[in-house]
């Protein structure tokens, strides 16, 4: 067994339960069932937490409760449903304000049914998450000492949902500078993500990069690969003699290792007709702008952007 | 034994030992509790799992400032195994808190800021305590270096009741222990009680875990101090005092910061000034001007071993 087989630390949120499984899962920690001989800590922070478990079926005001601790927890992590409510929005289903389970709104691991879940079936998905801990953690280490296998590929419409979850997932930090999730990158949906693939100027964004002949107004659409897992991305689009930069993201466990950089210069490559680069980023994003300017990027013109937001533009020339 | 093999000694053994007494520690309360408990490997399972986390950071300075943390409680107890300057040891001990509670306030978040605030208000309260239990130690043995008060030939704990009970109450302070685990609890997970490390995670946190056990062990070699001239009583009392704690860590209910700041300055004043005050009061070489200089003999009323000759003074002296 790894380490994390035997220090699984526990987040519990009801996301609208009766409290029927809360209490179940409350009774784990009594003398009778003790979960703490399996080294179970229940937390409560996010931060801390391995294990999430989610008790309801999740209505409206819980959605963004849910996001948002699922995003505030550290890699690896694994999900657990607890209770039918989380697992399918149960006899609440169909009710108006109902989301209908857990994986309406994150990606679920385990599922425990039972209504309410008895203790020792709550223990037993426990330790079937451990399982799917340690595979996570066995992918995370593999992904990270593969780095420098890292493929540079178009991105095409399949990649979309992978893509935005890591936008999402790399814009947790600057959200944070700005309050409220006012930052357009983490308000996107997934249609308007395809959308973007099909700008009608640009030619389809899955073709081999060999370069077809320069048109203006195109897009593209890069991804970094290791192990079929998608990394990073950027979205170059060009109009005229300037290519206009966006969404240059990088997941947060893998920054810091050149990633960012390499993007870049293959984004060069699919434009070797233009001449300038622009960029946008937010007055806030202080780690971004001091990572723009790393790449070669100055800073030109600041103008208004979404209501607590100031884009700051930095252009580059091609050497 | 030369010091410099002691502070290696230490610097090996005392994660080792710091880990294994975290461990018992949880074992002993779930028998309190009548659970069974986790393994007495438990904590090095949660610290080696926590250095394969992800480390999520609000600011990147927040890990520097517990970086420090941990060195300067590694360098607390290297200079007290060293036999270093008592004093020293205090004000090193100190700085290690502090850099705790400023990683804390970098975070700027509500909870930890509050958990900081709980931090430096423990501090008050057991600042003075420890202050005084070196005082006492020099009245008793005219030196503060650690390696000549644990080679005083009388047991300090004989002159110094007060200030060793003092000196037990802020321990349960220090070892975050119920009734004053204010700010960083090792049972309340989900409360405010553990807000000083909310923002920590991953190495981090791991950081500040191996931090506590270089500090538990560094405070149970000061009470080691109490009963330095008959080592196995040290060690014994060590770990009964350890045990204590724990036991009272079960029995009690947190109290308000409130509580323990009356509590703790009362319990320094009554105890360790008290005590402090007649070692003074009742040397029985009057002679000497006491705030000047230490008088050659000090004992309390109650001194039943024999106290060296004032003739030998002198010589010990430092």
């Amino acid at each position: 067994m790894s380490r994390f087989a035997k220090s699984p630390w526990i987040i519990h949120y009801d996301a609208s339960s009766c409290n029927g499984c809360d209490i179940e899962v409350l009774a784990c920690l009594t003398p009778g069932f003790d979960v703490e001989r399996l080294g179970v800590v229940n937390t409560g922070n996010p931060k801390h937490a391995d294990l999430f478990l989610v008790t309801g079926a999740v209505n409206e005001q819980c959605r963004d409760v849910i996001c948002n601790i699922y995003h505030q927890m550290a890699e690896p992590k694994v999900v657990i449903a607890v209770g039918i409510c989380a697992a399918s929005g149960g006899i609440f289903r169909e009710c108006y304000n109902i989301s209908g389970g857990v994986d309406s709104v994150i990606p679920v691991d385990v599922y425990v049914p039972g209504c309410a879940a008895r203790p020792e079936a709550i223990i037993d998905g426990v330790v079937q998450a451990l399982g799917v801990l340690e595979k996570k953690q066995k992918e995370m280490a593999a992904l990270a000492s593969n780095l420098d296998r890292t493929q540079y590929l178009h991105a095409d419409k399949k990649d979309a949902p992978e893509i935005l979850g890591l936008q999402k997932t790399a814009y947790q930090r600057e959200s944070a500078a700005y309050g409220d999730d006012c930052l357009p990158a983490l308000k996107q949906t997934l249609p308007e993500i395809e959308a973007e693939f099909d700008h009608p100027a640009a030619p389809a964004a899955a073709e081999p990069p060999v370069a077809p002949p320069p048109a203006p107004g195109r897009t593209v659409f890069l991804k970094a690969v290791v192990s079929g897992k998608i990394i990073g991305s950027v979205r170059g689009y060009a109009v005229g003699d300037t290519t206009y930069l966006s969404r240059l993201i990088v997941h947060p466990y893998f920054q810091g290792r050149g990633i960012g950089r390499r993007l870049l210069e293959e984004l060069e490559k699919d434009f070797p007709e233009v001449r300038r680069f622009e960029a946008c980023a937010g007055q806030k994003s202080e780690r971004s702008l001091a990572q723009l300017q790393k790449l070669g990027f100055q800073e030109f013109k600041t103008g208004p952007g979404p209501v607590p937001i100031t884009w700051v533009y930095l252009q580059k020339e091609r050497q | 034994m030369n010091p410099l093999v002691q502070v290696l000694i230490y610097l090996v053994a005392a994660p080792l030992v710091g880990g294994l007494l975290a461990g018992w520690d949880r074992r002993i309360s779930a028998r309190m509790q009548a659970r069974q408990g986790p393994p007495i490997l438990q904590p090095f399972h949660d610290v080696l799992k926590l250095l394969q986390k992800e480390n999520i950071v609000v600011h990147r300075s927040q890990n520097f400032y517990i970086l420090f943390f941990l060195v300067l409680v590694i360098f607390t107890g290297g200079l007290f195994f060293a036999g270093a300057d008592l004093l020293l040891v205090i004000f090193a001990l100190t700085l290690a808190a502090i850099f705790f509670v400023l990683g804390a306030y970098k975070a700027s978040s509500p909870y930890s800021f509050i958990g900081a605030e709980r931090e430096l208000i423990q501090m008050m309260a057991y600042e003075p305590m420890v202050l005084l239990t070196a005082i006492g130690m020099y009245m008793v043995s005219k030196s503060f270096s650690v390696s000549e008060i644990a080679s005083h030939p009388t047991l300090l704990v004989v002159t110094l009741p007060g200030v060793f009970l003092g000196f037990l109450y802020t321990l349960e302070i220090k070892f975050r222990k119920s009734p004053f685990d204010l700010s960083c609890s090792h049972h309340a997970h989900q409360e405010l009680v553990r807000g000083i490390t909310t923002e920590f995670s991953g190495r981090t946190l791991a950081m500040i875990e191996i931090a506590h056990w270089y500090e538990n062990v560094f405070l149970l070699g000061w009470i080691y101090l109490f009963f330095g001239s008959m080592p196995w009583l040290g060690v014994t009392v060590a770990l009964l005092v350890f045990v204590f704690l724990i036991l009272v860590d079960n029995v009690f209910a947190r109290l308000k910061w409130e509580a323990m700041l009356k509590s703790a300055w009362v319990v320094t004043l009554v105890l360790g000034f008290g005590n402090i005050l007649a070692l003074a009061l009742f040397s029985p070489s009057p002679a000497a001007p006491v705030a000047k200089a230490a008088p050659a003999t000090l004992h309390a009323p109650a001194v039943v071993t024999p106290v060296p000759p004032p003739a030998a003074e002198p010589a010990r002296r430092t």
